[in-house]
């Protein structure tokens, strides 16, 4: 299998403190990754440091053997690095059908500006139907003309989805998608994108807090504990793993 | 050593020289640096504040023959911080969960409303050719020299004692008061500081009352330096203090004050300093002449451009902010499609009947007011696409205008080109002059790049224009800056009737570009961009690309707009069209009407140019009335910079401007009727 994304000994400070200390990460294509830690274990710092938002002190990005070096964020997105965020970010005063038009536009390049003056600017219906399909997928289509203002989180965090597929993502990235959610709509958001995981054949790197959510839909998991990587390996084993139990739970003995 | 003794003279004479201004930019600047601390508003009004308490001890000294305390007790211990109050208690304090941005918008439009709505009350008019009187008898007059080598006047040590006083007594204020503690709770975060049991809506009205005190103190105190009393004066005035504040980081008040006295030496210093070029440099002459006077502007634009740090300032919040909801989105409103067909028929008709009837009717006046906003409209176009579609605060319009209209006149002048060639050609250099601009101001974002475009207008104004390659130095003085009208074939646009029809033409294409463009690519773009940045890097979009287009095409169709300003009126008209501070109520107009649509535009020409003979002279009603006008009509046109800058202030609301907020309300009304007479309808259907 050919390795996605490789992150090599990332070492970030912030004034003097840690956040991550020579860590390593491995995504294959087409594998369900998931990174979890206590708060403040430095995920979402490495997280940004993937993205492109914080640029690491040491080491190195590489994604589909092409080293990332400095790329800002939106290089990095059209190489192939979808994302979702963990407070939600839309784009207001659009309806849902159009939010994805706007990605499916960018997919297609920079648009020149000249294109815009003589009216080639507008969608096509090629691009129409692209979106349509993607709705379809993520089972929002009785939504398409809603105002994005509208939706529950739930539904936001859909959009969130289909809108990095629509940009055709070799890595998608999720930053705690089940935040603010409960667990049946938690439940219903990991059963949509286990089906489109399946379907179009993206890796994952999931970040997040809610550990049945992990163990239900990665493969391998991560585990970050003070900016070191304590523990790696596949999602049941990391589940049982004490020490992993003890990051997370503290030295009390929960049984589960 | 002769030579360094004179330096040593020198250096000393130059801080001497600049230690009085110096203290009174650090006075504004201290009280800048207050209210943006404590309610987050980024004050450009203290110019206006500062001008309005000066004019008030003017007219109380000059007019009403005071003495001296009491006039000062009014202008500077009365009404300057009544102001504050009244600003803080009526507009700011409602809007304490703005953006920083809609604050600024605000302020811009005190900044167009306050000087003309206090003229409006007091009947003050802008005095010139006469030097306002200091606070001390024999102010100017009076000199002191104590080193031998420069003589301070009375003035300047009372500018330099005041300053002082003022900074001791707020210090002690903060170290050793209450208030003072809280007013540093509130500094850090308001609602951090309500949780524990202060009232912070009183603190920050205090704060607002006292660098309202430090504005006016400020205006009266340097009002004596101009041999002028004019609204634009002070509003350089509060510029310096920016930059001051801004060499502070606007964090914290030692350094806005040392930031204020360090400029006014440092501009007395280059002053002193400046390379005397020969006549072998004639060319870098204007820039000699009149780069001391810019010296702030530059100093702004280079801090903001080239110190990165002020740039993370901004993004410095309330740690509670983020406990807000979101604020509520536009209710996308679908229309129904037979009202739009009934709305779009009724005004094409509308037009075309004005249209006919101005070509038919109009005289030379009433062709020219008419023509002038229709071209007017066509610039507004261009703050639709920079601030309506990117969504940023640009100062600097009536610049990139200027580029065209004076392209128009050195290439008509020298080559005799074809205006209406040149008008294309000024447009693309604007677009140019604007994408080269972006670029380092871009990064700056929000408030900061508006200040930075500011501060590029004002350096293009005190600058750019004097070089005879722009403004058509010494000769343009007598001549003016003369632009012929185009004749294209048959057809010879000396004509005012043709030259209307050539405007309307060019605003509709205009208007049809800027549609094209907001439908494509760029302009979905934008509108990510607007609504999460983030977000739209996450899936590929480049802000700096998207703005920097946005950036290039609203110059070049201000530049666009500004040649035909020019070739309309046969003459740039420098002062009157493109100044800075007239640039300034444009985007105050077009934001308070609509800067997101065409119609926004559209009706911020007309607002310009027609509202002040339509309305306050009231020939509106003279025409429906026949000959009546009702009698407190003609009234001071200066009511139109008092009404649209006030009403920048829904602008915190209603971001989308009146216009459209009444169309989508119309809109909303009509829907539900309608829904409801279906429903009835409906009803009635089923129910026998």
């Amino acid at each position: 299998m050919n390795v996605l994304l490789d992150a090599v000994g990332i070492t970030k400070s912030f004034s003097g403190i840690r956040a991550l200390d020579d860590v390593t990460l491995r995504v294959v294509e087409g594998e369900r990754v998931g990174l979890i830690g206590p708060n403040g274990a430095g995920k979402t710092t490495l997280f940004n440091c993937i993205l492109g938002t914080l640029r690491p002190d040491s080491g190195s990005v590489i994604l589909n053997g092409v080293d990332l070096g400095s790329l800002p964020v939106h290089r990095r997105a059209r190489m192939g690095m979808g994302r979702t965020f963990q407070r939600i970010e839309l784009f207001s005063d659009t309806s849902v059908a159009e939010h994805l038009l706007i990605a499916e536009r960018v997919r297609q390049g920079n648009g020149a500006l000249w294109k815009d003056l003589l009216g080639r600017g507008r969608p096509t219906s090629d691009e129409i139907r692209r979106c349509a399909e993607v709705l379809d997928l993520l089972g929002l289509t009785d939504l398409a003309e809603e105002p994005i203002e509208t939706l529950s989180l739930g539904q936001g965090r859909l959009v969130e989805v289909g809108r990095a597929l629509v940009t055709g993502p070799r890595l998608l990235l999720l930053d705690e998608p089940s935040s603010g959610l409960d667990r049946a709509e938690t439940d219903a958001l990991a059963a949509t994108l286990a089906e489109i995981q399946r379907e179009k054949g993206f890796a994952v790197l999931l970040v997040e807090h809610d550990v049945e959510l992990v163990a239900a839909f990665t493969d391998r998991t991560y585990v970050l504990d003070f900016g070191r990587l304590i523990a790696n390996g596949p999602t049941k084993e990391m589940m049982a793993d004490a020490d992993v139990r003890r990051a997370y739970l503290g030295d009390l003995e929960v049984g589960r | 050593m002769l030579l360094a003794a004179s330096t040593g003279e020198d250096l000393l004479r130059a801080v001497l020289q600049g230690a009085p201004p110096g203290s009174v930019y650090a006075l504004i600047a201290l009280g800048f640096v207050l209210t943006y601390k404590t309610s987050g508003v980024f004050n450009l009004a203290f110019g206006a504040q500062a001008y309005v308490s000066a004019a008030m001890y003017f007219q109380a000294r000059n007019e009403w023959e005071w003495q001296v305390v009491p006039a000062l007790i009014l202008a500077v211990f009365i009404l300057a911080p009544l102001i504050g109050l009244v600003l803080e208690r009526l507009i700011f304090r409602h809007l304490s969960n703005s953006s920083a941005v809609a604050k600024l918008v605000i302020a811009i439009g005190l900044t167009v409303a306050l000087p003309s709505l206090f003229e409006l009350v007091t009947g003050f008019s802008a005095v010139a050719g006469r030097t306002p009187t200091g606070i001390i008898p024999g102010g100017s007059s009076v000199f002191y020299d104590p080193f031998g080598i420069y003589p301070l006047s009375r003035d300047e040590l009372a500018q330099m004692a005041v300053a002082l006083f003022g900074m001791a007594a707020l210090g002690a204020l903060f170290r050793f008061s209450s208030l003072g503690l809280a007013l540093r709770a509130v500094v850090e975060s308001p609602r951090m500081t309500e949780l524990s049991g202060i009232n912070a809506d009183r603190v920050s009205a205090f704060a607002w009352a006292l660098s309202s005190l430090f504005a006016g103190m400020a205006g009266v105190l340097i009002a004596p330096r101009f041999n002028t009393l004019m609204a634009p004066d002070f509003f350089h005035l509060v510029i310096v203090a920016i930059a001051a504040a801004a060499i502070g980081r606007l964090a914290s008040l030692p350094r806005a004050l040392l930031g204020g006295l360090g400029l006014g030496i440092f501009i007395a210093l280059f002053n002193t300093f400046l390379p005397r070029w020969t006549a072998d440099h004639g060319w870098l002459r204007p820039f000699q002449e009149n780069l001391t006077p810019s010296m702030p502007f530059v100093i702004l634009f280079g801090v903001l451009v080239c110190w990165p740090a002020i740039r993370r300032e901004h993004r410095v919040v309330d740690p509670l902010s983020g406990v807000d909801p979101p604020p509520p989105g536009l209710a996308a409103l679908t229309r129904n499609r037979r009202l739009t067909l009934i709305t779009r028929v009724f005004s094409v008709s509308l037009l075309c009947v004005i249209g006919v009837t101005v070509l038919l009717r109009a005289d030379v006046r009433w062709l020219f007011l008419v023509t002038q906003a229709v071209i007017l409209a066509i610039i507004y176009l261009s703050i639709t696409v920079v601030t309506g579609f990117a969504g940023q605060i640009s100062l600097c319009q009536g610049a990139f205008a200027a580029v065209g209209a004076f392209t128009v006149f050195q290439l008509a002048d020298r080559y005799d080109l074809s205006v209406l060639a040149a008008a294309l050609v000024g447009a693309a250099l604007a677009a140019v002059v604007g994408a080269v601009l972006s670029l380092p101001v871009l990064r700056l974002g929000g408030v900061w790049l508006a200040i930075a475009t500011l501060a590029f207008a004002f350096f293009f104004d005190a600058v750019m224009v004097k070089f005879s390659w722009i403004g058509g130095g010494g000769t343009s003085l007598f001549q003016g800056t003369r632009v012929p009208r185009p004749t294209i074939g048959p057809w010879d646009f000396a004509d005012d009737r043709l030259f209307l029809v050539l405007a309307v033409v060019a605003f509709t294409v205009v208007s049809f570009l800027v549609i094209q463009l907001r439908e494509g690519t760029t302009g979905r773009m934008l509108h990510a961009l607007r609504g999460s940045e983030m977000a739209a890097e996450s899936i590929g979009i480049s802000p700096v690309r998207a703005r920097v287009t946005a950036f290039a095409v609203s110059a070049a169709i201000a530049g666009f707009g500004g040649a035909l300003l020019a070739i309309h009126q046969e003459n740039v008209n420098y002062q009157n069209n493109f100044s800075p501070t007239a640039a300034l109520f444009w985007l105050v107009l077009v934001v308070s009407l609509s800067a997101r649509t065409i119609e926004g535009a559209a009706y911020s020409g007309a607002a310009f140019s027609l509202f002040d003979s339509l309305v306050l002279r009231g020939e509106v009603f003279r025409w429906i009335f026949r000959g009546w006008v009702p009698g407190i009509l003609p009234i001071s046109p200066k009511w139109r910079f008092v009404l649209f800058g006030l009403a920048s202030i829904q602008f915190s609301r209603h971001p989308e401007g009146l216009v459209e907020y009444g169309k989508r309300r119309a809109t909303r009304r009509f829907n539900e009727r309608f829904d409801r007479r279906e429903r009835d309808r409906a009803s009635q259907e089923t129910s026998p």
